[in-house]
């Protein structure tokens, strides 16, 4: 693979809070909207694409509709003869859109494509969603006939961490509290207009009731509709991109470096995996160091924030000790310590995260590449980290099946 | 664990809230608002049990019972000199009538702290008569802050002094809405209506008019979801009431004078629901009554009696639907401003009105310096309709709007004119179009 450098050059999120199922919209109208939008805050001319990369969960489940990538033509008469892909990796299905696009510009096929992640949730009862969501584990083995089987899932990974180093749920409450407090400065979080309080968060009771073991409502992130459209480009693009601006090329954030691993599909066999491994998901740690190392960077602390994956408390807690924040089994330390607070040493999902901005399951990978550019451009408004230079994001599909991490920077 | 939730630092000078009313919607859910958001907040109304259930209210809202520790429930007899001795800010929000109101204030006045901000929520009634024979002290801590209902979900909360007013209350206030409640804030002048009520009760009566002639169910659905509101417009007067609904129109007919005054109206047969007891929702029955069967009929404004639904079809109305649908929303007004008939025509005529009205306003009902922009607004947050600089972006731009509005006889008021501009665009104004 060739080491041409890969650049993001911004893009656009629709408002997590939104409805598109009670405004009776289709899911083309969702990618459309991602679309313009981004092409009014980047100002990229359309002709330019030569190609788009979809990222969608289960279209055809909660929407009746696949081949999303056909829609994109739709968009624009000129892009009518452009190739265009749609990528499914469960909850990472569009960081794994994005790294498809990384690898077509570094192999110099392509030199612009647009990366939309897209999901429509709201269509399907909690019941029924609950259900779909149930197909990006094994299905048959571990979701079939089970009511919500991912907070049992990801109530299974705190119980696991509670088994071999302890867990206390209200390290759990702390991580969901702050979300919620992040995802106030987030216009385009879904919760920012909510209630949420440590106490809500630690409570039990008719509006904070327990879906599965030590899953509470407050435990899990939301149900979503939303879509993001952000642009992967080459350095020959970026740097034409950047002179028609007056910018300079080091400002504009680039992939520094990547992590993709796949585990085993089914959550039993990862945790039997990794009895004898420090990490209780190692391929998690894997992609995160695989990542560190492509990027040149020594651990967590080169970073400025991190937006991590947390589809549940216990996905960001075991992302904490996963990154490094702490030694491994220890990720209470960085949350008791306030680390990764927004004024922490280093903050975690200044978004709101999963929890608090919300999880359009296959847009969530784009949403944290979107937020990582804002950060390094000094554009996410009241939820910017001061001065941030490096951001890493950690999207996860399935139990942490499919990992993908980025590490993005630049000089600005 | 120590909580380590930061709020922001606007408003510490409110540390304690009381609010009277509190067994209403407003007052339970304003509270409710108030109190979620970390303050105090005495919830008061005639008796315990009322300002219980406005409690049940404010829970439901929030979703959490937690907001309950930072409320105290009572009646006025027992609880209401403790409470407007404590309070920083008072909250009236009792019954739309000036004489109860007027006779509350003067209670307030007797208990309340020196410098302790009061306001009315009220939109519709002469703020200054509400503080008739008030000391100084009250008045320049009085003001009106007019929240949409339901504050949770409607953010938009209208904001004005009187007269005597200190500008630094209201400046206060603004702040302290915008960063601890969470509130767009509007300021307004101190006309009836203000903003908000003032644009769209002249369109309701315009509408309540046209239904005469088209019947309810077909004005809702020509002026539905997918002409960039949330519920259709007869739908929402069943939500406010048709009692409300009167008194608003005489408000607005006794207190305010604009070359668009004479579609100010209340039809005959809205005198009739109103006799009936067809008020809306609250009744079990308005413009629309849902049966047990779970289907609805809708009132005859010709005899006054349910009819069953005609289910209409206008072919422009649902292709604009489907190009809504798609997202295509400058083709879905393309569809409605190239559709003939009189249905066509009925549509047209109210998104210009709209358009008219909106910017004929500017400079009385809002500052003028700020353009379009507060009537945009209120129009968004307090309603749930698109701006009216949406629309008229969606009619082809101000020039082609303003052509429109002079085909029909409109006002083609001077800041349609200048092209001004807001916040609002058709991309981040989406959710207003509704495909239904």
């Amino acid at each position: 693979m060739k080491n041409e450098s890969v650049y993001i050059l911004g893009g656009y999120q629709t408002d997590f809070a939104r409805n598109w199922a009670r405004e009776n919209k289709h899911i083309a109208a969702l990618m459309r909207e991602a679309y313009q939008g981004s092409i009014e805050a980047t100002g990229i001319e359309p002709g330019d694409i030569k190609a788009a990369f979809i990222g969608n969960f289960a279209g055809e489940l909660y929407c009746m509709q696949g081949h999303l990538g056909a829609f994109f033509v739709d968009f624009d008469r000129r892009f009518v003869g452009l190739p265009t892909m749609r990528f499914e990796a469960a909850c990472a299905a569009s960081a794994v859109a994005a790294a498809a696009a990384m690898a077509h510009i570094k192999a110099g096929i392509y030199d612009l494509i647009c990366v939309i992640g897209v999901e429509l949730m709201k269509t399907a009862d909690s019941a029924k969603g609950g259900d779909y969501l149930g197909t990006a584990a094994w299905y048959e083995k571990e979701c079939a006939g089970v009511e919500f089987p991912f907070p049992k899932l990801f109530g299974k990974l705190g119980d696991e961490y509670d088994k071999r180093y302890g867990l206390d749920n209200q390290h759990l409450a702390r991580i969901a509290q702050i979300n919620y407090t992040n995802a106030k400065n987030n216009p385009n979080a879904q919760t920012r207009d909510w209630f949420m309080s440590f106490e809500h968060a630690c409570s039990t009771g008719k509006y904070n009731s327990v879906v599965s073991g030590r899953i509470k409502v407050t435990d899990c992130s939301q149900i979503t509709d939303g879509a993001v459209c952000l642009y992967l480009a080459s350095e020959a693009y970026a740097a034409k991109y950047a002179k028609q601006r007056g910018l300079k090329l080091e400002n504009i954030p680039r992939i520094l470096g990547w992590g993709h691993t796949t585990a085993p599909i089914e959550f039993a066999g990862k945790v039997a995996d990794s009895k004898d491994d420090e990490y209780v998901l190692p391929m998690t740690r894997k992609a995160i160091t695989d990542a560190y190392s492509r990027a040149g960077i020594k651990d967590c602390w080169d970073l400025d924030l991190i937006e991590t994956h947390d589809c549940f408390t216990t996905s960001e807690y075991m992302a904490i000790d996963h990154f490094g924040l702490t030694k491994p089994g220890r990720s209470w330390e960085a949350i008791e310590n306030g680390i990764i607070e927004m004024d922490g040493k280093l903050p975690i999902n200044p978004s709101g995260g999963l929890i608090g901005c919300g999880h359009p399951v296959g847009a969530t990978g784009t949403r944290q590449l979107l937020d990582a550019y804002k950060q390094l451009t000094d554009t996410a408004g009241n939820y910017q980290i001061p001065g941030a230079k490096k951001v890493a994001t950690l999207n996860i599909g399935g139990t942490a099946t499919t990992n993908v991490c980025f590490i993005v920077g630049a000089n600005g | 664990m120590i909580d380590r939730e930061k709020r922001p630092d606007a408003g510490d000078k409110i540390k304690t809230v009381a609010v009277l009313g509190a067994s209403g919607t407003i007052g339970s859910l304003a509270g409710g608002l108030i109190a979620q958001n970390g303050l105090k907040v005495y919830f008061l109304s005639r008796t315990k049990e009322g300002s219980e259930r406005g409690l049940q209210k404010a829970i439901a809202q929030a979703r959490s019972e937690m907001i309950a520790h930072n409320v105290v429930c009572g009646d006025y007899e027992r609880l209401f000199a403790d409470a407007l001795a404590e309070a920083d800010w008072v909250v009236e929000a009792i019954a739309e009538d000036v004489g109860i109101k007027q006779k509350m204030h003067e209670q307030v006045e007797v208990y309340r702290k020196p410098h302790a901000i009061v306001s009315s929520t009220t939109s519709s009634l002469p703020l200054s008569t509400l503080v008739q024979g008030r000391n100084e002290d009250f008045k320049r801590h009085f003001l009106s802050t007019h929240f949409y209902n339901p504050p949770g979900r409607l953010p938009a909360c209208e904001l004005t002094g009187i007269e005597q007013t200190q500008p630094d209350v209201v400046d206060f206030m603004r702040h302290f809405l915008t960063k601890r409640l969470r509130r767009v804030v509007i300021p307004v002048k101190n006309i009836a209506g203000f903003a908000g009520n003032r644009i769209a009760f002249l369109l309701f009566s315009r509408i309540t008019s046209l239904a005469r002639e088209f019947g309810v169910e077909m004005m809702d659905y020509l002026i539905g979801p997918y002409t960039g509101r949330l519920m259709p417009p007869l739908a929402t007067l069943d939500l406010v009431g048709l009692d409300i609904h009167k008194a608003i129109i005489s408000s607005l007919d006794a207190n305010t004078s604009d070359p668009m005054h004479n579609w100010l109206s209340v039809p005959g047969y809205i005198n009739t629901m109103i006799q009936r007891n067809l008020l809306g929702k609250k009744t079990g029955g308005g413009f629309y009554k849902k049966l047990e069967s779970g289907k609805c009929v809708f009132l005859d404004p010709v005899s006054c009696d349910y009819i069953p639904a005609i289910e209409p079809h206008v072919a422009f109305v649902e292709k604009a639907k489907h190009f809504i649908r798609m997202g295509m929303y400058k083709k879905a007004f393309e569809t409605i401003l190239s559709a003939q008939g009189k249905e066509a025509e009925v549509v047209k005529d109210i998104l210009c009105a709209y358009v008219a009205y909106s910017y004929s306003l500017i400079g009385e009902v809002t500052d003028s310096r700020i353009g379009i922009d507060g009537i945009d607004k209120v129009m968004s947050y307090g309603f749930h309709w698109a701006a009216p600089s949406v629309i008229v972006e969606m009619l082809g731009g101000c020039k082609t709007a303003a052509k429109l509005l002079a085909e029909r006889k409109l006002p083609v008021p001077q800041g349609l004119l200048s092209d001004l501009k807001s916040g609002f665009r058709i991309t981040n104004s989406g959710k207003y179009f509704v495909a239904k």
